[in-house]
């Protein structure tokens, strides 16, 4: 005979028909639920994510499959690939048995029985049970900092998993037990149960009766289960990898358009304002707590924390279901507006969440409201914008000409009739900040010495926009935008260097939008470029231990994480720390999403914090890339009144380049 | 009731002095390559006139003096924040009069605009800070005054004004028709114009009268007032040692300091 075994052992025929009706009936409820909350989603607009399908694919492999991001938490990551791919397992079996016995193709034999339906079943279930222990031992027994305890749900569906798992084990152990299975060893772990039953010489009778009940048991926590999912953490197992799968694949932290000609409405005043992908976002969440974990805001004391904006949106979507009841405010009645303007847009929640919710855009979203439908913003920030409309930057009180580093150096200038392969676009922060003129001459220094033909704007330059896109003004961003755009084509502007990350990210994915395409670079990556080309005579020493901040508009917007590494390799003598936080995983340095421009008052302040950091890896120079880093790390060291120095990878490079000593 | 704002044009007040530079030949301010901007306290005048409005209904006029080729554009905002429309009486030499010869120049358009109950006026510009404008054109226009103004309330038919004083404020009751300078106030920080009116703004009346159309005062409130001189001050600081023992030192420091009449 080949090796099987038999479906239905010990359950009568009438308990099998009671078996399929109380599936339906499971089935039914879940289709329900889902059917529900499909229901709410479809409130929202429009958006795209269905196609390319190659790299959405590939993302679910490896953030699904692999569990990409879920690993950057060792322990957890661990413990959840083992549940996960346990439950893979046993719903594959569970398939294997449907295929078997319903659709009357007899699969479920010979090798492939022993091997997969036994054996690996049998060990990937263990494998479950162990990771849903540790998971109620990390919650419940040693406490994690970032996950909640209290929540019923959560230790109600691990229970359940762990439920079903056991009394899975039992039911086998009874019925290797009770049908001397011949296979059974290819069961290990039932088969140690039935070992133990028949150690205890239990009756027959006896082992028929509490298989019988096990077997019940067993179904009926699995239909619980099924019906449960869309009413509780459980919907994650589907909707988690539909959103990987949903992501934005570029340019994640970008706010919708806004086609100012037919809105009617500006931002996010209520969920119906949002797209159904962010209201589909608020169901994914598992409360895990990743994003509040690494949020800048929510380490410094401020009033935000990037989960509980998802929380609190989930909420507001639930009471008001599918539109009946009347919506509130969500920047003021649902989400504080103080927690809006306390978000650095630095994309580290983002970056976290393994389930790829996307916080940031819906947080620009409500700003938008709060800016352009209700015209309230904390005050210094409407300084900013204000100044940007009467001065074309942000900087109240700064002097009017752009142009005041470059005295002294022979730098071409478009509007004096040059012409050049490049344009420098120098942007405000660095243009109208005396602390960054040393970083400006010190590039166009090294672009010179590699025999780049460059050129600058001068005063023809003003903002890109970028910081009342941040703030929440689209239509001050776009103003400014298409005003550059007319100026770049004008000069026949075609490739783009900028000093400043923020520049770079609007440049290249916000300015396309507008009809803008140029190609852009980071000076990182230019200079990184020339460093390889050998371009560039290294010859002077710059010894000294060296610690880069990774400015979040080049490392997590845009993926550039190496360039400013490779450069810094590249400088004779110098050696490299990197702070706990970097990378991906970098701490902002407080400036982004506009709040440059906000006074940080409440808590500690994060380019402190930032500074802290640096300084804990004993590093002579922090190294940057971004004049806004520049200028808060700056001042971190003036409060802090330490001696690390802040310094721009472009002045690192300028300094080993005329051979001079720290 | 119906109110007329006086908004000047300014050289962004906010500039570090370095870029403050003065054409030696003719004296005036090089406003040339400077953003300009809307004197700080005819923002607040602005914000206490639409407050005004909105409690008590009426029309905000704007009314400014200057180039038209460089006001109108920047002066939308003003229009943005909730003026209903705006007068702008095109004079090229507009930001080289003094403020008594600019006074004769609204008061005549204000005449022209006709009705109005209450002009405002910031209590001075951020340029020249004569502060003579709200008392010359009260004057012209035969209606009360009062300066340094920092809260505005309506009574009916009159109304009742705080006025900035050294130590606390004086509270004045004020008839109709009045000109009032406006200081600024927690109160009357100007507004965040909302996107829909910005883009409404853009169809808000704007009306252009050249200046030689503005019939001259009677009377001549700005003779006798001429600009000989205009000189950028130089500052510079001076250091003292004093000799000797550290006593001695303190003797001689609080000599110099009693010299100074600093103690
Ligand atoms: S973008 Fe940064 S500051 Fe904003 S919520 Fe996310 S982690 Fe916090
Ligand atoms: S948003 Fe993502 S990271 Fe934050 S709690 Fe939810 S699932 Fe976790």
């Amino acid at each position: 005979m080949a090796p099987t075994r038999e479906v239905f052992w010990n359950i009568p025929r009438l308990g099998v028909v009671i078996m399929y009706l109380l599936a339906f009936a499971a089935v039914a409820v879940c289709g329900y639920g889902v059917y529900q909350h499909y229901r709410t989603w479809r409130r929202g607009k429009p958006a795209s994510r269905l196609t390319p399908v190659g790299p959405r694919l590939r993302a679910v492999v490896v953030h699904v499959l692999a569990h990409g991001r879920l690993l950057a938490d060792r322990v957890a990551g661990i413990y959840h690939a083992a549940l996960f791919w346990g439950f893979v397992f046993l719903f594959a079996g569970t398939l294997v048995v449907f295929v078997h016995q319903d659709l009357g193709l007899r699969i479920m034999q010979g090798p492939f029985y022993l091997y997969f339906q036994s054996a690996a079943l049998d060990l990937m279930g263990l494998a479950a049970a162990v990771g849903v222990a540790a998971a109620l031992v990390v919650r419940y027994g040693l406490g994690s900092p970032r996950l909640r305890r209290g929540i019923l749900s959560d230790a109600l569906v691990l229970w359940l998993f762990e439920g079903i798992l056991v009394t899975g084990f039992l039911v086998e152990g009874l019925r290797i037990a009770g049908t001397r299975d011949p296979w059974g060893p290819w069961s290990p772990v039932g088969y140690g149960i039935s070992g133990l039953i028949d150690a205890a010489a239990i009756s027959e009778a006896t082992i028929r009766l509490g298989h019988a009940g096990l077997w019940w048991l067993h179904f009926l926590l699995a239909m619980v289960f099924i019906a449960y999912i869309p009413f509780s953490k459980l919907f994650h197992l589907v909707l988690a990898p539909a959103n990987v799968y949903l992501q934005p694949l570029v340019n994640p932290a970008a706010p919708g358009r806004i086609d100012f000609d037919k809105a009617e409405r500006f931002g996010a005043a209520a969920l119906g304002d949002l797209t159904w992908k962010d209201l589909f976002d608020l169901d994914v969440c598992t409360e895990c707590g990743r994003c509040t974990a690494v949020c800048p805001a929510t380490a410094t004391g401020k009033p935000l924390s990037p989960m509980h904006v998802i929380l609190d949106l989930r909420e507001e979507m639930k009471r008001t279901g599918t539109g009946a009841a009347p919506g509130r405010v969500l920047a003021g009645d649902v989400i504080a507006p103080e927690a809006l303007w306390a978000c650095t847009t630095c994309m580290a929640c983002m970056e976290a969440c393994p389930v790829f919710i996307e916080h940031v855009p819906k947080i620009v979203e409500m700003r938008r409201h709060l800016v352009m439908e209700v015209a309230q913003m904390p005050d210094t920030m409407e300084d900013a914008l204000r100044s940007l409309e009467a001065r074309t930057h942000p900087f109240r009180g700064a002097g009017i000409s752009r142009a005041a580093w470059a005295e002294g150096l022979a730098v071409k200038k478009l509007p004096r009739g040059d012409r050049a392969e490049w344009l420098l676009w120098v942007g405000c922060a660095a243009a109208l900040h005396e602390r960054n003129h040393a970083t400006l001459r010190a590039l166009v220094r090294v672009l010179d010495a590699a025999g780049m033909d460059v050129a600058i704007l001068g005063d023809e330059e003003t903002c890109t926009g970028d910081p009342a896109r941040q703030m929440g003004n689209e239509y001050l961003f776009q103003t400014f935008a298409r005003q550059n755009i007319e100026t770049l084509d004008r000069y026949g502007v075609r490739k783009i260097v900028t000093l400043c990350p923020h520049c770079y990210n609007t440049f290249r994915h916000a300015y396309p939008e507008l009809g803008g395409h140029y190609e852009v670079w980071h000076h990182t990556q230019v200079l990184a470029r020339l460093v390889d080309e050998g371009r560039l005579a290294l010859t002077g020493s710059a010894a000294a231990t060296i610690t880069f901040h990774d400015p979040c508009y080049l490392g997590r917007h845009n993926g550039e994480y190496d360039a400013p590494r490779h450069i810094l390799q590249a400088l004779p003598g110098a050696r490299t720390r990197e702070m706990a936080q970097s990378r991906q995983k970098s701490f902002c340095c407080g400036a982004g999403g506009g709040l440059y421009w906000m006074e940080d008052r409440t808590g500690q302040r994060i380019n402190h914090v930032r500074t802290d950091h640096a300084v804990a890896t004993g590093a002579e120079i922090v190294a940057t890339a971004c004049p806004f880093c520049t200028l808060m790390l700056e001042d971190g060291v003036k409060a802090r009144g330490t001696s690390i120095r802040p310094m721009d990878v472009a002045e690192l490079l300028e300094r080993s380049l005329r051979g001079e000593h720290h | 009731m119906d109110i007329i704002v006086c908004l000047k044009q300014v050289v962004d007040p906010e500039l570090p002095q370095t870029e403050f530079a003065i054409e030696p030949a003719t004296g005036r301010q090089v406003r040339e390559g400077r953003p300009l901007v809307i004197s700080t306290y005819d923002e607040n005048a602005l914000e206490v006139a639409l407050q005004l409005k909105d409690r008590g209904g009426g029309k905000v006029t704007v009314l400014t003096l200057g180039p038209q080729a460089v006001i109108s554009d920047a002066f939308r905002l003003a229009l943005a924040m909730g003026a209903d429309e705006m007068v702008v009486v095109d004079d090229p030499r507009g930001p080289d009069r003094l403020g008594g010869e600019k006074a004769a120049i609204l008061a005549a358009a204000i005449r022209r605009i006709g009705r109005f109950d209450l002009v405002l006026t910031g209590c001075e510009s951020a340029d020249w800070t004569e502060r003579v404008v709200a008392p010359v054109l009260a004057e012209a226009l035969s209606a009360a005054c009062v300066t340094f103004v920092s809260r505005v309330e309506a009574a009916d038919g009159t109304l009742m004004v705080r006025r900035m004083a050294d130590e606390g404020f004086h509270r004045v009751e004020v008839r109709l028709p009045a000109v009032l300078s406006v200081a600024s106030d927690e109160s009357n920080r100007p507004r965040l114009p909302k996107l829909k009116d910005i883009l409404a703004a853009k169809r808000k009346p704007v009306h252009v009268w050249p200046v030689a159309d503005m019939p001259a005062a009677p009377g001549d409130l700005a003779a006798g007032v001429e600009v000989r001189e205009v000189v950028i001050p130089q500052r510079t600081t001076r250091c003292e040692f004093l000799e000797g023992e550290s006593a001695e030192q303190a003797a001689a420091l609080a000599q110099r300091l009693r010299d100074l009449k600093l103690l």
